[in-house]
């Protein structure tokens, strides 16, 4: 077997280091970045974000998909 | 009083009239219990992520307001009612408003409304005697 590749993660939670950044779920731009193409929520152990703050994120995009700002699933990002 | 926000969607062929009429008897339902109206967006028509009863397009309005609980089920109540309304959402954002804040978020809405529209008129028009220049051009070509 191949040795694992290591993903780089960010030590700290950038919602923590900097503050001016809000999660919020009508601000469609900035939550396209917190999910893959096909729609899904992007773990911690990927985006480094610490608990509360994904906790936040999480909310944030179960709330746009239910108003059909982004989707639940599928690659036809609008 | 709590503050909180709604949005919510409503199909999109239904013409201006039924909008505003949908809009309206929201605005009463809040402001006839009491509550106050903070900041109304119209988002305007909009893609949706996926289809919702069949419409791939939506008329979003968003709005921000205080009122008490009980005013806000009963809208969803009529929401629920209504099959224009495709799709609705209510967050709490505070759990107690006074008329002193209510007053002085609904003038920074207003305030901040008023910057938008300024801004999207100058995007539009970055000169206002070229303006005239352009304007008569367009007349010219068509």
């Amino acid at each position: 077997m191949p040795p694992r590749k290591r993903m780089f993660r960010p030590r700290v939670c950038r919602f923590c280091t900097e503050k001016d950044l809000v999660i919020d779920y009508k601000d469609v731009k900035s939550l396209r970045n917190l999910i893959t193409e096909r729609g899904k929520i992007i773990p911690r152990r990927i985006y480094g974000t610490c608990a509360k703050h994904q906790r936040h994120v999480a909310e944030a995009i179960k709330r746009a998909r239910h108003l059909a700002l982004i989707p639940y699933s599928g690659q036809n990002l609008y | 009083m709590r503050r909180y926000e709604t949005t919510y969607i409503l199909r999109p062929n239904l013409g201006e009239e039924q909008f505003s009429e949908i809009i309206e008897r929201t605005n009463k339902i809040i402001k006839g219990d009491g509550g106050a109206i903070i900041n109304l967006e119209r988002w305007g028509n909009k893609k949706l992520a996926f289809e919702i009863k069949k419409e791939s397009f939506g008329q979003y309005v968003y709005f921000d307001y205080a009122a008490p609980g009980s005013t806000v089920h009963e809208m969803e109540r009529i929401f629920r009612i209504d099959d224009r309304v495709l799709r609705f959402l209510t967050v709490k954002l505070a759990d107690a408003i006074d008329e002193a804040t209510i007053a002085s978020e609904t003038e920074r809405a207003v305030a901040t409304a008023a910057a938008k529209t300024a801004k999207a008129a100058e995007a539009n028009r970055p000169d206002a005697e070229n303006d005239v220049e352009t304007d008569e051009e367009f007349t010219d070509v068509d």
